[in-house]
């Protein structure tokens, strides 16, 4: 059986169940890298220029350990997904960037997703990926509607159902959660961590922020819960257009929680990621425009020790409870 | 008599402060960490101690500043807090109506917006030390110069040369420039200052709503020079408290106080006498998983007190678990 590689890194978040889906129906087999270790960001980081982003080093840290494992290795190219709107051009060039930096990786299969090319464009990518695995296109057809079922289906159960992307891959691929579903009824603290999925949920470069508030009996909301006409629709009210692939994850969600209920909105970001810097600006100047729900902004770089990160988590919950605190004893 | 201890242990100091049931003030300490934050805990509490009437009984202690976990093992900390909130409960102890704070330690820097007594925004330096007391200490050191004549110096400026405060490496070399180009050095040194406050306004304060009325402090305070540069900047009065470096120490003490009271809980503090304690520290690499964890231990006669520093809970230890 042919073995597909696929990072768990960057897109992965975001898209895994449907690429699974797509490759498995063609016969072959998804291998996905481990979780991230330092291991990998070290091996990754020695690969590239030293100003890539830490997520891409990671990235590439990824590809390394699937190095020996896999026949190829899947690194799709989403240039843009809706229409005038683009991705961040390290996404743009990242099969590029890979195949040059670990020239030693298995084939790399790639796909160039571009809807301003119009559909039939769409298709021909499609179909010259599915031709690596079968030389029939109706196999390649069903393979790729059925990958779009399970990618409805998994987007349903984050939007609908109030899963985060990890649980919800969980969910998809059958294997049993580590948490579970249900809150303690005594949790009062709601916060919105908002961000890139490849941040928030990758707990060696987020530090397991969720992890920790949700120990700390907090409820936690993260931008994949809410609808993608939510997210839009929130993005056109700030910004007047959409302009990056990845603007609803923070502008979006940032907007619609700061007019919600939470009790605050954490932003997670990269140091020296060129949109994060632009989009927690936006969402920053809102927060402080509203006044209505206490923001953070948390930068994480590969220095970043865990204790920076502990201590202004602290303090933004200690912020958060003295206030309540405050309330009760005007009130009551 | 019942009191109550904070220990604030920065990178640079460390600050202890005593408060009796009242909340006032009876004894502070502000020493040098010098890279050993356990052996200047056992010291700081001697040292204090003496000054302290002996009949007193410490009924809650509690540690802040970047080494509170340690110091909180050692003394037997009956609350550990961060930073921000101890620093705001001390200024708003004194000054009710604070609506802003400016704290400058010497690795970090921190602003703390306060409104109708409640903190409702703060901000903490980044990778960034240009804004920080280490900033002025490495100058100075570079003038040949302690950093009390830096102040002094500074002070008798009539014009400012400006320099940029972008990057501690810039401003060095912009100073040497300006140095070179015969520009008198009072005038370099509150450039300096002025540097150091634009870099602090822009990175610590971006964004920030800062509203009279302004309390500044932490160990920078001390210097006059960023005092009259920040009032200059902002065109408002500055407000620096007497005891405004032993903020985050007083503040810890007060926290303890409102808790400890409330709780009718038994300390946990060790008594003075831990000074003559001996610990260890020791740190080895877990090879569990690739994440290769350094793993810190703190231990007292062979037997060890806590455990830190993993990214998963395999070693964690801290006294609670190891107490059932």
């Amino acid at each position: 059986m042919i073995k597909v590689g696929i990072p768990r890194a960057l897109l992965y978040y975001q898209y895994y169940p449907m690429w699974r889906t797509f490759f498995e129906e063609l016969g072959a087999e998804a291998i996905v890298s481990p979780v991230t270790s330092r291991v990998m960001l070290q091996e990754g980081g020695a690969r590239v220029v030293a100003d890539t982003c830490l997520p891409v080093k990671i990235f590439i840290g990824h590809v390394l350990s699937l190095i020996g494992n896999c026949d190829f290795i899947f690194i799709p190219t989403i240039r843009s997904i809706r229409k005038n709107t683009y991705n961040c051009s390290k996404f743009l060039g990242l099969s590029a960037m890979t195949r040059a930096a670990v020239p030693e990786a298995p084939p790399i299969l790639d796909i160039m997703v571009d809807v301003n090319k119009g559909r039939l464009r769409l298709y021909q990518a499609i179909y010259r990926l599915g031709k690596n695995f079968t030389p029939y296109p109706h196999k390649i057809r069903q393979a790729s509607l059925d990958a779009w079922r399970t990618q409805l289906k998994y987007r349903y159960m984050m939007s609908n159902r109030g899963l985060t992307q990890p649980q919800a891959i969980a969910k998809v691929l059958g294997t049993s959660t580590p948490e579970s579903q249900v809150e303690s009824p005594e949790t009062k603290t709601t916060i919105a961590v908002i961000g890139h999925p490849y941040l928030l949920h990758d707990d060696f470069i987020s530090h397991r922020i969720i992890p920790r508030l949700k120990q700390a009996n907090v409820k936690v909301l993260t931008p994949e819960m809410l609808a993608d006409t939510t997210l839009e629709s929130a993005v056109m009210k700030v910004m007047g257009r959409i302009q990056w692939t990845c603007e609803s994850e923070i502008v979006g969600a940032g907007e619609h929680y700061l007019r919600s209920d939470v009790d605050g909105v954490i932003n997670v970001m990269a140091f020296g990621c060129g949109p994060d810097s632009l989009m927690m600006d936006v969402i920053r100047r809102q927060a402080t425009r509203l006044r209505s729900t206490p923001f953070m902004n948390l930068t994480i770089d590969e220095h970043t020790s865990e204790v920076g990160i502990i201590t202004r988590l602290e303090a933004f919950m200690d912020m958060i409870y003295r206030k309540q605190r405050a309330r009760v004893a005007v009130c009551g | 008599m019942e009191a109550y201890l904070g220990i604030d242990v920065g990178s640079v100091t460390t600050k202890l402060a005593v408060l009796n049931k009242d909340a006032e003030l009876m004894a502070a300490l502000y020493l040098p960490t010098q890279g050993k934050p356990i052996t200047t805990v056992q010291e700081g509490l001697r040292q204090i101690s003496e000054q302290l009437p002996k009949d007193l009984e410490i009924r809650g202690a509690g540690t802040t500043g970047s080494a509170r976990y340690l110091a909180g093992v050692i003394v037997g900390a009956d609350l550990v807090r961060n930073e921000i909130t101890t620093h705001a409960v001390a200024t708003l102890q004194y000054i009710p109506d604070v609506q802003t704070i400016f704290e400058i330690g010497g690795q970090d820097s921190k602003i703390i917006i306060i409104r109708d007594g409640i903190i409702t925004d703060f901000a903490m330096n980044t990778v960034c030390a240009a804004g920080t007391g280490s900033f002025l200490d490495h100058q100075a050191l570079r003038l040949n110069m302690s950093i009390e004549e830096l102040s002094q110096r500074a002070m008798e400026s009539q014009k400012p040369v400006r320099i940029a405060g972008r990057c501690t490496v810039f401003a060095e070399s912009d100073m040497i420039h300006k140095q070179q180009m015969g520009y008198r050095i009072e005038d370099i040194l509150y450039g300096l200052c002025q540097a150091l406050v634009r870099n602090y306004l822009n990175n610590v304060g971006l964004g920030k709503e800062i509203n009279p009325p302004i309390v500044f402090q932490g160990g920078v305070a001390f210097n006059r020079a960023i005092v009259k540069a920040f009032q200059e900047e902002l065109n408002t009065e500055i407000i620096v408290l007497p005891h405004h470096e032993v903020m985050g120490a007083i503040g810890t003490a007060l926290v303890v106080h409102e808790e400890m009271s409330a709780g009718q809980r038994e300390s946990q503090f060790k008594e003075f006498s831990i000074s003559d304690l001996e610990y260890h520290t020791s740190s080895f690499e877990c090879k569990a998983c690739p994440n290769l964890c350094e793993i810190a231990q703190l231990s007292q006669n062979d037997q060890v007190l806590a455990r830190w520093g993993g990214r998963c809970d395999r070693w964690e230890r801290s006294p609670e678990s190891s107490r059932h």
